[in-house]
């Protein structure tokens, strides 16, 4: 995989102050978070959120591998095709690092290679009726 | 250094280079320079009983003199045998390296022979050929 082609590299207010987007403040959630947000359990409970005004979309439209709040629907359903979101997929599908495999690295015990874990997409259309009810 | 996330887990972090790398969300398995990324990608030894001695275990030793100097005896041992061992699996692996360039040495080789002849190699063959024109001229002049 190369590296991907770059599109618009002035405007994008993200790339203005880039240490910003490090502060602690700004902090977003870690890749072995989402894999604890994938549980059945977790899973079920984020993407059927209550209604909420503060949050975008009243926390309706969450792409659960992302860990972002969409406005509606069709939003979702365009994110999902992106590029951000195809490149945090691949992401997920490592096992995530723990305090156990920077120990093994380290030369306490031998290495074990990280196994490979199944992430796709969530499913949006049941998603969908549960979301025209409330509204 | 410390890092408490707000779900309250702790990281621990041994310099700051490798805060730094955590805040901008790298991964220490594709890091060039962490031991993660050397054992991951195969660049070290990763499976050995070298390797099992030493390990956090949780489980408390009650201090006996005897068992302490004879621990400390083999950890010397087990060190010297794990530094050979992991030298010896590096050297292994670079083999490969200097298979592959002879191999690709030997097939250019092949590839431009024909720059390496010597240059006294073409002209018996040329003059060759020219003795054998001119004889031939010679028999047509007589003709």
């Amino acid at each position: 995989m190369g590296k991907s082609k770059q599109v618009g590299n002035h405007k994008s207010d993200k790339k203005k102050n880039i240490a910003k987007t490090w502060k602690t403040k700004r902090r977003t959630k870690d890749l072995d978070q989402i894999h604890a947000d994938m549980l059945p359990a977790n899973a079920a409970k984020l993407l059927q959120q209550e209604v909420d005004y503060d949050v975008t979309g009243c926390a309706q439209h969450y792409c659960l591998h992302c860990a972002r709040y969409f406005v509606n629907l069709k939003t979702l359903k365009e994110h999902f095709k992106t590029k951000v979101h195809k490149k945090r997929l691949k992401q997920l599908r490592e096992e995530p690092y723990t305090q156990a495999e920077a120990e093994r690295a380290a030369g306490m015990g031998s290495y074990v290679p990280p196994r490979s874990v199944e992430v796709h997409t969530q499913q949006v259309e049941e998603h969908m009726d549960s979301t025209e009810a409330p509204a | 250094m410390m890092f408490v996330r707000n779900d309250c887990k702790v990281f621990r972090f041994c310099k700051s280079k490798c805060h730094k790398n955590f805040k901008k969300k790298r991964n220490p398995r594709k890091t060039r320079w962490t031991k993660a990324f050397r054992k991951a990608a195969g660049k070290e030894l990763t499976v050995d009983n070298s390797l099992e001695f030493e390990k956090r275990r949780n489980i408390p030793v009650k201090y006996k003199r005897d068992l302490w100097n004879k621990t400390v005896e083999t950890m010397k041992k087990v060190e010297a045998i794990k530094h050979k061992r992991q030298a010896q699996f590096i050297m292994n692996r670079l083999k490969k390296g200097k298979e592959l360039e002879k191999a690709e040495a030997v097939n250019e080789v092949k590839k431009n022979i024909h720059l390496i002849k010597a240059p006294h190699a073409r002209q018996a063959k040329q003059l060759e050929e020219k003795m054998v024109q001119k004889l031939a001229d010679d028999v047509e002049m007589k003709d």
